[in-house]
């Protein structure tokens, strides 16, 4: 009868329980070279990356007023339905519209950024905040002041208004980013 | 009447002290294996309660305390009030006659004692093993009157399993006993004496390395800890037998868990070795003051086999149900049952060992 070695070494291997003192082996190093990778969270936070997604918020221009041109791009954009926008005419000034209502759903929010991709003006930023339970749901159910309230505190450093950044746009409601470059 | 009132008074205050010792180290044990396991995976465990969480068993003895005890709607209200504190009972009751120190005995009022061991029966072995078979009704019952499929189906896995098991535990002990040709605990213990090479593993004529290997891997299933926790597998079933259970009740089958654990390091240390004894011969401490030599040997042995438990726990996943099964009896048993015909004929060829 022809035992090849194979067999005899993992019968070897079998009988020996060599797999289960790898193992073992295995989590007494992690014992004893112990580095926990657990953050004890409300005692010490971790440091959240630039580009975190957190709670959306409403963003003003320096001199105070709202961003928001009322596009309903946002709108458009959200995949949750999370936002409903009431545009309207500004008082007195045909031309230029606002968002006279500004509701935000954050119960269903997915935190994609679709939106802030969608707004041509910069209107809406992610914050880095991430705390936000509550013991009412219908406190997610956010306003336009209250979004505000969000955009004010997480950026303190506002933008000029975009007739100010470039006099290319000086009438033209683009988004920063997309400005052409000038040439010079 | 003098000498009865006497032994009387002082076995109550040794099953008062062991009961203290045991259910204090059932207390640390539950930090400790949450503790080693957290380290062991790269966590840190309970870190809340107390500095590095010390304080987390008196936390989870009060919640468990005061929660609300429920008995579920259609439970058999009897059985499932008597199954933890059966399981309980089961697991403490044992500790009667484990021997924890050298067989010494001092004089009090005239009388002798023992202070080591509460009762030194002559069949110690064997009452061990039947009620270690009366925590398993425990389990079972718990799991029927629940009312519940996750727990029936857990106190089935457990009825197969500790039964299965529970066969393989006494067959791998039946070698020790023919060698020692005792079935006392404190006779087995004394028959070790003298180094480590005399203990049943290494023992000649026939060392029980098989039998103790057969024998820690059969505990670990008994106590139903990972990776034989079938009975209470969480990730299938819920909790098994005690997913009905709150409270005082869920107290009671985890102590009584925690207790069985201890209760089989402890045989595991006695049997095979060699209890109290250290691994040099005789003792380093002078005549008076041995005996804490010999008590803290045998806690080092018992705590190395529950750090085994937590070590194994860390370590493998659950088995299949028909894997257990295949295991117990289609491996473990023959290999108990050669060593018990290898150890007799060895122990008939070489009476006296050695």
């Amino acid at each position: 009868m022809k035992v090849s070695l194979n067999r005899v070494k993992s019968w070897i291997k079998t009988i020996t329980f060599y797999e289960i003192v790898v193992g073992m082996l295995a989590t007494m190093r992690h014992l004893l070279r112990y580095k926990p990778i657990t953050v004890q969270y409300p005692h010490e936070r971790r440091t959240l990356p630039d580009n975190y997604r957190g709670m959306l918020a409403l963003l003003r221009y320096d001199d105070g007023t709202e961003k928001c041109v009322g596009c309903d791009l946002c709108e458009a954009a959200c995949p949750s339905r999370v936002i409903r926008v009431l545009s309207a005419e500004v008082p007195g000034e045909p031309t230029k519209r606002y968002a006279k209502e500004y509701y935000m759903d954050m119960t269903r929010c997915l935190f994609c950024g679709m939106c802030v991709e969608a707004c041509p003006v910069d209107a809406l930023g992610m914050t880095r905040e991430f705390e936000w339970a509550v013991y009412d749901k219908r406190n997610l159910h956010l306003n336009k002041e209250q979004l505000l309230a969000i955009g004010d505190r997480s950026y303190p450093t506002r933008e000029k208004r975009v007739e100010f950044q470039h006099p290319n746009v000086a009438f033209f409601n683009v988004a920063f980013k997309n400005l052409p470059q000038k040439s010079s | 009447m003098v000498e009865l009132g006497l032994k009387l008074a002082f076995s109550l205050a040794q099953i008062v002290t062991v009961m203290t010792i045991i259910l204090t180290t059932v207390a640390i044990l539950t930090l400790v294996e949450r503790k080693v396991l957290g380290w062991m995976q790269d966590r840190m465990g309970p870190m809340e309660v107390g500095p590095y969480g010390i304080l987390q068993p008196l936390a989870d003895g009060l919640k468990l305390f005061f929660k609300e005890d429920i008995i579920p709607a259609g439970a058999n209200k009897f059985l499932f009030s008597l199954a933890p504190v059966l399981s309980l009972i089961a697991a403490l009751i044992g500790f009667a006659v484990i021997p924890f120190g050298p067989n010494r005995t001092i004089e009090l009022f005239g009388y002798e004692f023992k202070p080591f061991v509460i009762s030194d029966l002559n069949i110690g072995i064997l009452y061990i093993l039947a009620f270690t078979s009366i925590g398993a009704y425990g389990i079972i019952l718990g799991g029927w009157a629940s009312n519940s499929k996750y727990s029936l189906l857990g106190g089935l896995r457990s009825a197969a399993q500790v039964i299965s098991y529970e066969l393989n535990v006494g067959l791998a002990i039946v070698g020790v006993l023919l060698l020692a040709g005792s079935l006392s605990l404190v006779s087995i213990t004394e028959a070790q004496s003298g180094g480590f090479w005399n203990w049943y593993v290494f023992a000649l004529p026939f060392p029980q390395i098989f039998a103790f290997v057969v024998y820690v891997i059969a505990a670990v299933a008994e106590t139903n800890r990972l990776p034989f926790d079938l009975p209470e597998a969480e990730s299938e079933l819920v909790a098994g037998f005690f997913t009905e259970y709150s409270g005082m009740r869920f107290a009671f089958f985890f102590m009584a868990e925690y207790a069985n654990m201890i209760l089989v390091s402890c045989i595991a240390a006695i049997l095979f070795l060699g209890g109290w004894h250290a691994p040099y011969p005789g003792t380093l401490l002078p005549e008076q003051v041995a005996w804490i030599e010999g008590v803290v040997w045998f806690a080092v042995k018992v705590y190395f086999f529950i750090f085994l438990f937590f070590w194994l726990r860390a370590t493998l996943p659950r088995l299949r149900y028909d894997q257990l099964m295949r295991f117990g009896w289609k491996v473990l048993l023959p290999i108990a049952l050669g060593n018990i015909v290898v150890t007799s004929i060895m122990a008939f060829l070489f009476p006296g060992g050695r």
